[in-house]
């Protein structure tokens, strides 16, 4: 197969409304603990509109205008909400065993996208223009200037706002994309077989072969 | 542990389901609780510390912090990579291999090319400037440890800072000088003015003020490290970053918290767990963990009921 058809048969899955928008799920992958993973993608949703709307009126416009704060707040509580809701995912995720079935690279791109969010957040707490943000710039740049990391300058608000409101929010939904197009067609794992049905499995995987 | 024929997803029963209103219903319910929350409690917010407001209510600690720069004995005079060719912060190899990608020399640029730009507007640092220029490093050093002795005497009376006599030479002026300075608002743009004057930069206001004058803020507030201050929020009861926990409880180990390279230490360390939950799936024995611990059942309650009852109440029809 050629690499162009190998995109195009890729992308017509990947980019299917049957991949994005289902009208049917399996019987156990319902209810509020399957509702975590939206509510995470509602808050990164939030993030972004309110976002955008903070981006439009400049860096300055939250520290002075009562519209801008009120909006900053919004964009404050969505990041808690995003956390929130994130970390109840992986541990739903986590303790449902969800990398079985050929699923472990779904779960490599959700860590990745927690991993991803850390810097986000952090970029964005920079941006707040108070002594909060001046405290964190001074703290964290040791750590990073250790690590190799002294090109990532907390010191520099202009560097830390572009990665803030294109850089990182670019990559962080990249990967939040791929993520959930790979939960949809790998399907949502399954439930542990219970011990009567794994029984009744090892029953009748004896009695085919024999 | 994969089971073929039963992580298969067809061999289940799907149920109708509307994912666009699933979708617009859970980002609704975000909305309008983000709103309501921002609405209600506000979020926190804490004044920026500014040079003015610092010079004015701590002339005599303002002058301490610039003598530092201004002798070599501050933190960021004597860092190193990536501000400048010093050794005092320099934790691994790595950092020395980055090298000086921000140049940054406090004498000069905190110091002295603030003053030179001052002296425009006050003729009268002209003359211990040019003293101060063309005297030799040994005799700038006498006079910076007179200095040094007279501060930690001085009293401070209505904003300003009254020295006992010493032999510190041109630099009680050039660091009276600076004092007014900083109290006049004019020095943070002194420090952040960049070669092509747009201002995007203010890495050095906040490495002026990143000693003393920000650490003692920070402490007040319980932000400092040791303090578990990553995740504290500066205006309490708000929540802080608390998804960096784990890493703040890192740097809370005294081995890693007194180690010369802690944040070198912590970060790594972080970052190695993070790395062993990434591949989590990958590692036998974490990667068969779920299913022993059992929260499953909790998760699959229903699923797991209704089966057990259409098992039960198959056998009980056979």
């Amino acid at each position: 197969m050629n690499w162009t058809l190998y995109v195009r048969q890729k992308s017509a899955v990947l980019f299917s409304l049957d991949t994005w928008l289902p009208t049917e799920l399996p019987e156990y992958a319902t209810g509020i603990m399957y509702t975590l993973g939206s509510l995470t993608a509602s808050s990164f949703v939030v993030l972004v509109i309110s976002g955008i709307l903070m981006a439009a009126n400049g860096p300055q416009w939250w520290t002075i205008s009562p519209i801008g704060f009120y909006l900053r707040g919004i964009h404050f509580w969505a990041v808690q909400s995003f956390f929130f809701f994130m970390v109840l995912h992986l541990l739903r995720v986590f303790f449902s065993g969800a990398w079985r079935g050929g699923r472990e690279r779904t779960w490599l791109l959700g860590t990745l996208a927690l991993l991803v969010a850390i810097p986000t957040a952090f970029t964005g707490y920079l941006m707040r223009g108070d002594f909060y943000s001046q405290w964190n710039a001074v703290q964290a740049k040791d750590g990073l200037n250790a690590l190799g990391f002294a090109w990532f300058n907390t010191l520099n608000a202009g560097q830390m706002y572009g990665l803030h409101v294109v850089v990182f929010p670019v990559i962080l939904a990249s990967i939040i994309a791929v993520h959930l197009a790979w939960v949809r067609i790998k399907g949502v794992v399954p439930p542990y077989p219970a011990p009567d049905e794994l029984a009744s499995e090892e029953v009748s995987h004896v009695s085919s072969t024999d | 542990m994969y089971h073929p024929r039963t992580d298969v997803t067809h061999r289940y029963r799907y149920v109708p389901t509307d994912f666009v209103k699933h979708l617009l219903t859970t980002t609704a319910i975000i909305a309008i609780l983000t709103m309501v929350l921002s609405a209600v409690f506000r979020e926190p917010v804490r004044p920026a510390l500014k040079i003015d407001a610092y010079a004015t209510a701590h002339p005599r600690a303002f002058m301490t912090v610039a003598l530092g720069d201004l002798d070599g004995t501050g933190k960021i005079a004597n860092y190193g990579p990536p501000y400048n060719n010093g050794t005092g912060y320099v934790q691994d190899f790595v950092q020395r291999w980055v090298g000086v990608i921000h140049p940054v020399f406090p004498k000069q640029d905190f110091i002295l090319t603030p003053l030179h730009e001052a002296s425009h507007l006050d003729p009268a640092l002209n003359g211990p400037l040019k003293l101060f220029d063309s005297a030799s490093a040994t005799q700038q050093a006498q006079w910076e440890s007179a200095m040094g002795l007279a501060l930690s005497n001085a009293r401070v009376v209505s904003g300003h800072v009254l020295l006992p006599p010493g032999a510190y030479g041109p630099v009680a002026p050039l660091l009276q000088g600076l004092l007014k300075l900083g109290q006049s608002g004019l020095m943070t743009g002194a420090l952040d003015r960049s070669p092509a004057d747009y201002q995007f930069d203010n890495q050095n206001s906040l490495l002026f003020l990143q000693g003393k004058p920000l650490h003692d803020a920070a402490t007040k507030l319980e932000l400092k490290g040791n303090q578990w201050g990553i995740i504290h929020e500066e205006d309490a009861p708000y929540p802080g970053p608390w998804w960096m926990t784990i890493v703040t409880a890192i740097y809370q180990i005294p081995f890693i918290a007194n180690a010369s390279a802690a944040d070198a230490l912590a970060l790594g360390f972080g970052m190695l767990l993070f790395i062993i939950l990434m591949v989590a799936p990958w590692i036998p024995g974490i990667n068969r963990l779920p299913r022993f611990l059992g929260v499953h059942r909790i998760i699959w309650a229903e699923y797991y009921r209704q089966h057990q009852s259409s098992s039960d109440s198959s056998k009980d029809a056979g």
